[in-house]
């Protein structure tokens, strides 16, 4: 692995339109900017779509968590297809029926219920990245 | 293997079970017997979105035709289901509690929704529509949302 980039790369669904698109970049966000800058980057979907040479780059040298909006499953799809290295996927309705509490509604927008879904998936993934770190810590140990 | 009846519109292809009757909302009766299995067609769960739950009123609730008997709730809506039959649910579909995408998986077979025994089926089967009735019925629907609006 490159020590240039973080261990971790957090690929969120980049479906507009629908409130669980817009609750996977949230997340996805939330992880980046405010739990684990040092760690993790956020790469958009629509770079690795798009064949972004320095993105695909940096997703088949990293751990990379996906969060998918829906069944689709695009972003597990793209990441594979980029010849990255899954080490969990995220579905935003899962993350739902987990936490049935935080109904998401709006888009552009979300409402409170949103956002606490955003939330609670990204302590999820928190939890994941520090397994990743500390395996690879302990492997370079 | 059943052969359905089906239509493409725009990218969509949605299909009808032929042994079933229907109700205006798209809810599926198949009969056997003296008993129904009922189920959400496979237009309905496809318009819907990605079903998060899925919850039918308990074993031992006496229906009367269009009684509520279930809600459904999607990553886009939330529905409420009418049931199109009068009777007694003996079974709901236990699948449901765990995996209800199963109904977006399969609306005509595993993601059945309740089992339910008649107590008036040759007045409910009046007031139902036919497979081929329903389709024509779907298949409107369905173009005239795809028309540009």
């Amino acid at each position: 692995m490159s020590d240039e980039h973080p261990k971790v790369v957090i690929i969120p669904c980049s479906g507009i339109g629908k409130s669980f698109g817009t609750v996977s970049r949230m997340a996805a966000f939330l992880v980046t900017e405010r739990d684990l800058p040092e760690q993790t980057c956020l790469v958009p979907l629509a770079l690795l779509v798009m064949g972004d040479e320095a993105s695909r780059k940096i997703v088949a040298e990293s751990k990379a968590i996906a969060i998918d909006g829906c069944k689709l499953a695009c972003a597990t799809k793209m990441v594979l297809q980029s010849g990255g290295q899954i080490e969990q996927s995220f579905a935003v309705l899962e993350a739902y029926r987990r936490h049935r509490e935080f109904k998401p509604e709006g888009i552009a927008e979300l409402n409170k219920g949103g956002e606490q879904l955003a939330d609670a998936l990204a302590r999820e993934i928190d939890e994941v990245v520090g397994e990743v770190i500390k395996r690879e810590g302990d492997s370079h140990a | 293997m059943t052969a359905f009846l089906e239509t493409t519109v725009d990218k969509f292809t949605f299909r009808v079970d032929p042994a079933c009757y229907y109700n205006g909302e798209g809810v599926w009766v198949r009969i056997d017997g003296g008993r129904a299995t009922i189920g959400l067609a496979d237009y309905v769960q496809q318009r819907s979105g990605d079903i998060a739950f899925a919850e039918v009123k308990p074993e031992g609730t006496i229906l009367v035709l269009g009684d509520f008997f279930c809600s459904i709730e999607t990553i886009k809506i939330d529905i409420s289901l009418s049931s199109p039959v009068t009777g007694k649910i003996t079974r709901v579909n236990p699948a449901l509690q765990s995996t209800p995408e199963i109904i977006n998986q399969d609306p005509f077979g595993k993601g059945w929704l309740c089992e339910v025994d008649l107590s008036d089926w040759e007045k409910d089967r009046t007031l139902l529509m036919s497979a081929e009735a329903y389709f024509a019925k779907m298949k409107k629907e369905a173009e005239d949302e795809a028309k540009p609006k």
